[in-house]
């Protein structure tokens, strides 16, 4: 890691997601650092008022967030919130960008200040990283939080005297009531006022050690500095940590109970993000298909367009792709608040406590549960949900795996084809599709970690459990719209893009005969070209036939398309039963038949496992890229494909040699 | 006898870690340096344990906990 948090050119400095501005020539910039838990990010939406543009730092999967804020008396300077990190020694990706953008940058690409958030309840365990900072010469202003939680245990600061100690300014702040911004500017613009040449020197007076044993030594001396500075400013009455989290932690954390409350809690997300949001999904989808459309439709019949090949563009491309959009809102707005309740209120920790064994099994931590469980009920936010994740390489791979998990949109497919195929068996085999979908996640998880993602869960579980709290509704609220809003901004434009996209090769005939543009039969369109194209490649999995090739180009758009998509190309009515699936069925039994050479079971089954592993749809895809880049998006996609084919192809065959 | 074996509830000395030096160097940045007073608390799922490191609470997995020794703590 070069470049710094003033990177000369946009090219160097995109970000996967939001688009990363380098900050302007003699525009200031301030890191806000600290250690987990202390309430960093809570202070940085107050400072910024959730003006927050998050993207991953460039060639890396690590989130890095930016905002304006104006401090009177300096001017409106850039405030960057840096990953959290306990210290300037990094064991995960993510510290060591923070330590790079530090440290590691040319003196003029590193910040103008350093505003380090240090939690007044365990000073001393935040006065390590200040002790770094202090260390590398880097001016720096505290930012004191928790200081209610410390009173409450009984802590008593003499904040002047911790002042003088660390040789920079202290500001007592409660992020979580928006108290205390105030003083931060004024010791902030003060600060950035200073010579930066009077900036706080080194109290060690050495260069930082790089040998791991002078690393340990170097260690010892300053937690020796820490505690000094701990013992004269800190003052401890009578009292003690409330005993009640304690004995909340011995239900929430025990090795039976545990366990099924995780489950519990797992089973009300799944609840809210599908049952909850579905009626949301389809009144707006409908209010879209319904209003919205005839509106639009109205109005070019007004300008003479009303049945030519702009309606098509306009209602079937357009109108359809901002539906679909639409109705990803309600879902991603529960599971972002969801998100956001869980961690504020301190449960999200636990819940990685009680899982971790078996997450480590596959190579993950414990919290890598909560995405997986949610991709069960869509795949779009619990790739979103993998930002629990505080370590990069774990967002990575749990994003690379959550398309395995079979989605509800995927149900409707597996009801119709198991209900045409198997008859009384069709529960059998739809139970069989999400046996087959969570062995993928567990081998996958097993392939990655000895492949191309080595050395993952061979770590130890040590981890801060941090206080409960009362979530506050105001802080819920902001960091859903935040992250519903970079949703939003980044996976909607490409979802309408393509959804137009579609719609255009469908309307492209292939040949003048055909018909004309926007007037085709679905066969003879450019989308019916590239499906007759497609099925040759499916020939060894026994469903080398076009419609079935089309219906499969179809769901990687959207898996929610495919059971209509069959209906469009056979002309056949939508059932509106699954389970009894009338012409549909028969064409679809037909056509089975004849590709699979009289083996239409296991073709059927062959088909409903491609459809289980390969991509699961354009939302998802968007979503990867937002959070893990193009790259490794790219890399899933192919190993999707692959997985899918080669198992699909292993189904036919098997089952037909079984038959 | 270590960490992982230590009486619930009663305060303990850590004397010696034979972990990676990384880790316990994040031991350390989380309070569970040589010559603290800790306190094993309660067991988790897992096999690991919630230890009190004054106000604060670390979950350590029982892989770790055995390879920190720990003496009672005399006060």
């Amino acid at each position: 890691m070069s470049r710094g948090l003033r990177a000369p050119t946009a090219s160097v400095a995109s970000c996967h997601g939001d688009q990363w501005q380098p900050v302007p020539t003699g525009g200031r910039v301030i890191a806000l650092v600290g250690s987990p838990n202390v309430g960093k990010s809570t202070l940085f939406n107050a400072l910024t008022g959730a003006r927050r543009s998050v993207g991953n730092w460039p060639g890396t999967t690590v989130e890095v967030g930016r905002g304006p804020w104006a401090v009177p008396g300096a001017g409106t300077v850039a405030l960057v919130d840096l990953p959290g990190a306990y210290s300037l020694d990094p064991i995960s990706p993510d510290e060591a960008l923070t330590r790079a953008l530090l440290v590691e940058v040319p003196p003029e690409e590193r910040p103008d200040l350093v505003v380090v958030v240090v939690s007044a309840a365990d000073l001393g365990r935040s006065l390590y990283l200040v002790s770094q900072v202090r260390e590398y010469g880097l001016p720096f202003v505290v930012a004191l939080t928790m200081i209610d939680v410390a009173r409450r245990r009984g802590l008593v600061l003499d904040v002047d005297t911790l002042s003088r100690r660390l040789g920079a300014p202290v500001a007592e702040l409660a992020p979580r009531r928006r108290g205390g911004a105030d003083a931060l500017a004024g010791a902030v613009s003060q600060a950035l006022d200073a010579d930066r040449a009077r900036a706080v020197t080194a109290v060690l007076g050495e260069v930082p050690p790089t040998d791991p044993e002078d690393d340990l030594v170097a260690a010892e001396r300053r937690f020796a500095w820490v505690s000094a500075v701990v013992s004269a400013s800190v003052r401890r009455d009578p009292g003690g940590r409330a005993a009640i989290s304690d004995r909340i932690d011995r239900v929430v954390t025990s090795p039976v109970i545990g366990p099924l409350l995780f489950l519990g809690v797992m089973w009300l997300v799944f609840q809210l993000t599908t049952t909850v949001a579905a009626p949301v999904q389809q009144g707006l989808g409908d209010l879209v298909s319904g209003p919205v459309t005839d509106a639009v439709t109205t109005l070019l019949r007004w300008c003479g367009a009303g049945s030519g090949w702009l309606r098509g563009l306009l209602v079937d491309g357009l109108v359809n792709g901002v539906g679909m959009v639409l109705t990803f809102v309600p879902l991603m707005a529960i599971m972002f608040a969801l998100l956001a309740l869980l961690e504020d209120s301190g449960y999200l920790a636990r819940a990685a406590v009680v899982t971790d064994r078996l997450m480590r099994t596959v190579g993950l931590p414990g919290r890598a549960f909560l995405p997986l469980i949610v991709g069960f009920g869509c795949n779009v936010p619990a790739i979103s949900a993998t930002r629990v994740l505080p370590d990069a390489r774990h967002r990575l791979m749990t994003a690379l795996l959550v398309p395995f998990t079979s989605c509800s949109a995927r149900l409707t497919v597996y009801v119709l084809v198991a209900s045409t195929f198997f008859g009384s068996s069709a529960g059998d085999v739809v139970f069989l599709m999400y046996v087959v979908s969570v062995l993928l996640v567990v081998l996958g998880g097993l392939l990655l970690r000895s492949t191309l993602l080595r050395a993952f869960g061979d770590e130890p579980l040590v981890l801060d459990l941090p206080r409960y709290q009362a979530p506050v509704p105001r802080l819920l609220l902001v960091a859903t719209w935040t992250r519903l809003a970079a949703f939003l901004r980044t996976a909607g434009g490409v979802i309408v893009l393509t959804v137009t996209a579609v719609w255009l090769l469908s309307a492209v005939p292939v040949s003048s005969v055909s018909g004309s543009f926007a007037h085709v039969p679905v066969r003879d369109s450019a989308f019916g070209a590239a499906a007759s194209l497609a099925a040759p490649v499916f020939d060894p999995a026994g469903f080398g036939d076009w419609h079935a090739a089309g219906a499969l180009l179809v769901g990687g758009v959207a898996k929610e398309a495919v059971v209509s998509s069959w209906a469009q190309t056979y002309a056949a009515q939508e059932p509106g039963d699954l389970h009894d699936p009338g012409a549909l069925g028969t064409a679809l039994r037909s056509d089975f038949a004849r590709s699979s050479g009289g083996h239409s079971g296991p073709a059927a089954l062959a088909f409903l496992v491609f459809l289980l592993a390969y991509t699961p749809c354009l939302a998802t895809i968007t979503a990867q890229l937002r959070e893990i880049g193009l790259r490794w998006t790219l890399v899933g996609m192919a190993g999707q494909l692959g997985v899918a084919w080669v198992l699909a192809v292993l189904v036919f065959q098997v089952g037909r040699w079984l038959a | 006898m270590t960490l992982e074996s230590a009486p619930c509830g009663d305060p303990v000395v850590i004397e010696t870690s034979d972990l990676a030096s990384i880790w316990v160097r994040r031991l350390a940045e989380l309070g569970l340096r040589i010559g603290t007073v800790v306190v094993p608390l309660h067991r988790t799922a897992g096999g690991g344990r919630v230890v009190g490191v004054g106000d604060a609470r670390v979950a350590v997995a029982g892989a770790a906990l055995r390879r920190i020794s720990v003496r009672p703590d005399a006060a």
